[in-house]
This record gives C-alpha cells, sequence and structure tokens, in this order.
C-alpha cells in the first residue's frame, strides 16, 4: 500500500503494510503527533484514523519546541 | 466511521482523550467559541462598551483571538482594534506582519504597526549580534514589545489588550516560574492583569484554558490566514525546556495542563495574600515617562546599553 506525505516543503511516497493509524505513520516518520495536525485528502483527520492506499497526507507542523 | 458525539455527523476531526469527546469540524468550532465566551464572562475579562486592542503577532493564537472577539465587536458590545510588533527578525517576522495586515484588513479593523527600531534604535538582530549584550532575545524582545504595545494601547484609548496566551503557554509560566522559585512572578499569573499603575492598560488572556493544539485545529478548521513558522530565538529559553517537558507529560496524562492550571489559580490567592508584602513604589521613567520602580524604566535602561549611551 502507498501513500503521500507532505510534510512542510517535502514530498514522499511512503510504502505501508497493512492497517496502519495515521499516528503509527507519523511514529514511523519521527514525527511527533502532538505538534501536527493532519489533513488526508483535503479533510482534517484525527490521528487514530486509518490510512488507506492512495491516501494523500497532509502534515501541517503547528507547535514548535513540542 | 468514527460519529460526532455531539450531533451524529461524520466526518470528524478531534477525540478530546481528557472528556472522551468526538467532534465534527462544525461542533469543535462551535464548542470551542463557547468555552472563550463563557471565560471570558466567568472570569469578567471584557465589559460592555470596552475598546480592546489585540496583540496580533500573526500566529495561530493572535489571530484565533481577533476572530472570537470580531464576534463581540460585529454585535457593538466592544470596540477592537490590533497592534502588531515588527521586531526586526529578518526571514521570519515579514511574514508574520504581512499575515497580520491581511486579517484586520479582511475584518476592516483599524491597525497599528510598530517596529522596535523605530522606537529603539536597533532591530532584534542587530541586538542580538553584540557580543557585549546580557540578557537573552525574549528578555530584550518581551521588554520592548511590552513598552510598546502599552504606549500605542494607552494613546488609542484602549480599555482592554487582549493577548493570545494560550493553555500550554500559562502552565508553562506557572511551571516555570515555580521550578525556578520565582514566586513574585508567580502571584502575577492569571487571566486579566491587576496593574500596578494606571497608565498600565489591564491585559486579557481569552485562551487562557485551551490547549495550543485545540487553537492550531481552530485555526486551521476555520480556515484563518495564520503561520506557522518557528521564532529562530525561541530554542534558546529555559522556557522552551518546560513546555517540551510538559507536553510529553500530557501525551499519557491529559489532562495535566488543566489540572496544573486550576491548582495553580486555587492557591494563587494565597500566594498572593503571603508574599505581596513588599510593595514596590511605582513612579515615573525620567527619560520616557512611562511607570517604572527605578528611575529608568527596563525598557530605557536596555535602549542606553544597547546604543552604547553609559
Ligand atoms: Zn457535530
Ligand atoms: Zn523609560
Amino acid at each position: 500500500m502507498t501513500i503521500t506525505v507532505i510534510y512542510g516543503n517535502e514530498k514522499q511516497t511512503v510504502e505501508i503494510q497493512g492497517n496502519m493509524t495515521i499516528k503509527e505513520v507519523m511514529d514511523t516518520m519521527d514525527i511527533s503527533s502532538q505538534t501536527v495536525v493532519v489533513k488526508k485528502n483535503n479533510e482534517i483527520v484525527m490521528e487514530e484514523e486509518i490510512a488507506e492506499d492512495g491516501d494523500i497526507i497532509e502534515v501541517i507542523r503547528v507547535i514548535y519546541g513540542g | 466511521m468514527k460519529k460526532c458525539t455531539k450531533c451524529g455527523a461524520t466526518p470528524v476531526i478531534i477525540h478530546r482523550k481528557a472528556s472522551g469527546q468526538i467532534l465534527c469540524k462544525e461542533c469543535f468550532i462551535e464548542s470551542i467559541t463557547d468555552k472563550v465566551l463563557k471565560g471570558i464572562r466567568r472570569n469578567k475579562l471584557i465589559e460592555k462598551g470596552d475598546k480592546v486592542a489585540v496583540a496580533l503577532s500573526g500566529g495561530k493564537d493572535s489571530v484565533m483571538v481577533l476572530d472570537i472577539l470580531n464576534s463581540l465587536y460585529e454585535r457593538n458590545i466592544i470596540d477592537l482594534f490590533a497592534i502588531t510588533i515588527d521586531e526586526g527578525i529578518e526571514g521570519y517576522r515579514e511574514h508574520g506582519v504581512e499575515i497580520a495586515v491581511k486579517n484586520a484588513n479582511k475584518l476592516g479593523l483599524d491597525h497599528r504597526i510598530a517596529s522596535i527600531k523605530d522606537y529603539f534604535g536597533k532591530t532584534l538582530d542587530e541586538i542580538m549580534t553584540d557580543d557585549c549584550r546580557e540578557h537573552g532575545a525574549c528578555t530584550y524582545c518581551g521588554v520592548f514589545r511590552r513598552w510598546i504595545i502599552n504606549k500605542i494601547a494607552r494613546e488609542e484609548g484602549a480599555t482592554k489588550i487582549a493577548t493570545g496566551h494560550n493553555l500550554d503557554d500559562e502552565t508553562q509560566a506557572i511551571l516555570m516560574n515555580y521550578l525556578e522559585g520565582n514566586i513574585d512572578n508567580l502571584t502575577r499569573i492569571g487571566a486579566k492583569s491587576e496593574p500596578k499603575s494606571d497608565k498600565f492598560t489591564v491585559k486579557i488572556k481569552p485562551l487562557r484554558e485551551i490547549p495550543e493544539k485545540e487553537v492550531a485545529l481552530y485555526a486551521i478548521a476555520r480556515e484563518l490566514d495564520v503561520h506557522f513558522d518557528e521564532c529562530p530565538y525561541s530554542r534558546e529559553s529555559f522556557r522552551g525546556e518546560v513546555g517540551r517537558f510538559i507536553k510529553e507529560l500530557s501525551v499519557n496524562h491529559p489532562t495535566i495542563m488543566f489540572s496544573t492550571l486550576k491548582g495553580f489559580d486555587k492557591i494563587k490567592p494565597a500566594i498572593k495574600k503571603e508574599f505581596s508584602g513588599k510593595k514596590v513604589k511605582i513612579g515615573m521613567c525620567i527619560n520616557c515617562g512611562e511607570p517604572a520602580s527605578h528611575e529608568l524604566c527596563r525598557a530605557c535602561l536596555f535602549s542606553k546599553k544597547i546604543n552604547n549611551e553609559e
């Protein structure tokens, strides 16, 4: 399963295995889910939402020092 | 798919771990607006007829304050305008000032923009390149910014100055001052300031009970024009370290910031009673005329030093 993650100015394709939540995806990328707001296909989602094949995940860093 | 615990709609955007609430976008915006307005009433932060100055940086917190107070302005309950300070931080501040202008214009509000360089001769960047400086960036920035905001607020006849301090900021301040044993500073933390001089305008913190993450979520859900850039000087401070520590604790203890704040508010009257013994006499700065507890106010003292005038 492949998803696209946009974080800051970077856009990357991420391969994931099975059902993973947004939070688990963030964890594998070393991004603290406490400090970001995530949009999935342009809609704000909760961190426990499941990422699906082809999703475009936009990660907006909103808190620094966290 | 999870449903909003308030109205049953999908999709949902937040799961509040502290309360178990799951909310859709509309219910989240409504719940948070409601919470802020209730807090304003409960703490008597604003009265009908107030002229409120919002200290508008262009970041999420102050833009949210402006957005919510604008609803009171539209209902003719208060008068409202914005003050933006350009600290002079290259590659960071220009963007914030630009966004502040857009927000004030969008709502048709008066907006005063002032720079630290205009008032004190140097930008924050210039102050920080001097090896002889005695303080960190946040100290200079804070002292100069407060001086300018207070002066402009008085010039414009403001009765309140609203700032964007959120729950994270406030618990950070409580913990930091406690850890440093700075009891005098602790007695001054609160939703509403109690100025020692009538030349200081009362300061209010409408977002004091709103977690920082929810402020950000509100700004994005309302599609407000804000910037999320990091101040290049913010890493230097002890405050930042304390902030990281509480945020880390909050992961497994989602109510920790709220309980810290509530507990502090309960013991504050006792601390004040016990420690407000030494009354500092507030006079007038011989240089600028602003309130000061010594001959010179702190802003003038700093200004003389950074401009090598002593
Ligand atoms: Zn709802
Ligand atoms: Zn002075």
